[in-house]
């Protein structure tokens, strides 16, 4: 069903082009990158790798309020030696009177501005500022709108690993200030390497706002369980702008989660996914915290770091930006984790356990057109 | 002869009473009355607008194109320049809500936020986006005259009013005397610091308004810095869907 629903969305999205006027302006844009990235593990052993990919977005007009998009992420797999692609986008969205159904493949995001969000329609979507793979899905979404800030979202994915139909049901509305949403999730069976993980339901319900000068913000989770005995999963958080006497400014964010460790994985996503592998019904908490400087209008510094109450472990990730024109960034960024043997976050881990590195630098340059 | 005489000092009499009239009459127009007829001018009940935005730091030049639409109320933004493009504001009265254009997502922003450089430039999203008229928000008073670039302005001073949300809490505008149109203008904080001066370099008559098509702002805590904003096409009242300032609109 998933290879005729691609398919048919690209015969749709072909005769929709068809049907546009010559003269109509059909733009191409994206986005070029190359990085360097380098992996340092416990020995000081460094591993280098060239990162280079090309983010390319076909820009249609709309056509009697329909909108076809297509978008392709391009990357060299230092694995394979080739190179491999993600199609991020390719769906039809037509926006009837009170309904807007978008078919194809489509990013599900259910972000509120925290950094981990333990609720999202598929976890670990975004974490630390870090986008995944994992938000882009073949799904059929209706949108009703209610008033101009209240909405309910019904989504029908259907992901790689299933044969199953993964559901997701959200509501959203505004009441004295805060932005707040309700959602429920069924997730599907799911075959991964020959290991059946069982179909599961969660419900998830966030909050956002402002407390005097401090934006806060928060999730509550529930991951229902074949037993009753569901897990609880919370998450507490606000931000804050402080501006110097130089006119430079800071911005502050600083949150908690408290979840199990057997669900920690899937919200950290692949890049932090730390040593989850032992005592997967412990409670973990984790504090993350994000601190960025406006050195000038072009570049900025930040620190993020993530720490688990439970063992003290840590990562630490500065990092720079600096706009140098109007489509040429340069990025650099580090990850170093810290803790002891078998902490969430060491790169100390027993022999016969996946090895993890003990830091990452990244040197980039993006192009954007 | 006497009756030429005669005509010529009634004339003469008339000419200096009649000027005498005129510079009263000028002379009481009121604070309240100047910045309404500068509204007049700058406030309109819709519009939209094409513009750049040119940030400009130590020799550094960066521009950003955008589209607004604004109402008396509600403001969207949509950037339009390669590096930012699709990603979208909306401001309905103190709310700001943006577009993340990669994720398809809209996400609240926090209140703070507003206060802050717009995209890195010396506009603050409250800057670009504010809808309110100026006379309700500030209590102003004439201070004194001055020219600027050969037009004689008024000077007014608005203090914000009690209970009033404002990003600054004393402006001091020069506004021209004879087109009310504001052409300078300084920014401070409550403490009397001055925080930001803007400078309207031109001004164009469009459909009987007078608009300031060319203007920079300038942060006055940072050294060679400013950010310029250029209007490309100004629309007066063009008609604005019912729906346009909501969620829905920014997907």
């Amino acid at each position: 069903m998933k290879k005729y629903f691609k398919i048919t969305i690209l015969f749709m999205i072909f005769f929709l082009l068809g049907s546009i006027p010559i003269l109509a302006k059909v733009d191409i844009g994206g986005e070029l990158a190359a990085s360097l990235i380098n992996f340092i593990d416990n020995e000081g052993n460094i591993s280098t790798y060239l990162q280079e990919s090309l983010d390319l977005e076909l820009f249609l007009p709309t056509l009697n309020n329909t909108q076809a998009k297509f978008e392709i992420y391009l990357f060299n797999n230092p694995m394979s030696g080739g190179f491999d692609y993600l199609i991020k986008k390719l769906y039809l969205k037509h926006k009837f009177e009170k309904l807007h159904l978008t078919l194809g493949r489509q990013p599900i995001s259910w972000s509120f501005g925290s950094m981990l969000n333990p609720v999202d329609f598929t976890l670990g979507a975004m974490a630390m500022d870090e986008e995944t793979g994992a938000k882009y899905q073949d799904a059929i979404e209706a949108y009703i709108p209610l008033n101009w800030n209240s909405s309910v979202s019904l989504v029908a994915a259907f992901p790689e690993a299933s044969q199953d139909i993964k559901w997701g049901l959200r509501g959203r509305t505004m009441i004295e200030g805060y932005d707040l949403t309700l959602n429920y999730v069924r997730e599907s069976e799911i075959d991964f390497i020959g290991t059946i993980i069982p179909a599961s339901q969660r419900i998830g319900f966030t909050a956002k706002g402002d407390l005097g000068p401090l934006g806060v913000y928060g999730a509550l989770g529930y991951y229902f369980k074949d037993n009753d005995k569901g897990d609880l999963a919370y998450l507490i958080g606000g931000d804050y702008s402080y501006f110097f006497e130089a006119g430079n400014k800071i911005y502050f964010q600083l949150e908690y989660l408290s979840m199990k460790k057997d669900n920690l994985s899937s919200i950290l996503g692949p890049f932090f996914a730390g040593n989850v592998t032992n005592n997967l019904n412990e409670n973990i908490g984790l504090i993350l915290g994000m601190a960025n400087y406006g050195i000038d209008e072009f570049s900025q510094v930040n620190l993020m770091a993530i720490s688990s109450l439970n063992d003290g472990s840590i990562i630490v990730i500065p990092g720079y930006r600096n706009q140098l024109n109007n489509n040429l960034s340069f990025n650099l960024s580090t990850a170093i984790y810290f803790g002891k043997e078998d902490t969430l976050f060491s790169s100390n881990v027993s022999e016969g356990a996946q090895q993890k590195p003990k830091g990452m630098i990244s040197i980039g340059l993006t192009y954007s057109f | 002869m006497r009756k030429v005489k005669g005509f010529l000092l009634i004339g003469i009499i008339i000419s200096i009473l009649f000027s005498s009239l005129m510079a009263i009459t000028a002379a009481e127009l009121t604070a309240e009355e100047i910045i309404n007829k500068r509204d007049d001018n700058e406030y309109f009940d819709s519009v939209r607008i094409e513009a750049e935005m040119i940030i400009v730091s130590g020799g550094r030049k960066i521009t950003k194109t955008m589209v607004a639409l604004s109402d008396k109320k509600n403001s969207l933004v949509e950037f339009t320049n390669p590096q930012d493009r699709e990603t979208k504001f909306l401001k309905r009265e103190d709310d700001l809500w943006m577009f993340f254009p990669d994720a398809e997502e809209i996400i609240k922003i926090s209140g703070h936020m507003l206060n802050q450089g717009m995209m890195g430039s010396d506009f603050s999203y409250q800057d670009i986006m504010e809808s309110d008229k100026l006379t309700d928000l500030y209590n102003f008073e004439i201070i004194g005259e001055e020219e600027i670039e050969g037009r004689l302005c008024y000077v007014l001073e608005g203090i914000a009013k009690e209970g009033v949300k404002v990003s600054y809490y004393r402006r001091v505008g020069w506004i021209d005397r004879e087109r009310f149109i504001g052409l300078k203008e300084e920014l401070y904080t409550q403490s009397g610091k001055l925080l930001k001066e803007t400078k309207v370099n031109e001004v164009q008559e469009i459909e009987g308004r007078w608009i300031p098509i060319d203007s920079v702002m300038e942060n006055k805590l940072r050294k060679d810095t400013y950010t310029g904003f250029k209007i490309v096409q100004i629309d007066f009242n063009p008609e604005i869907p019912e729906g346009t300032f909501s969620l829905q609109s920014l997907r």
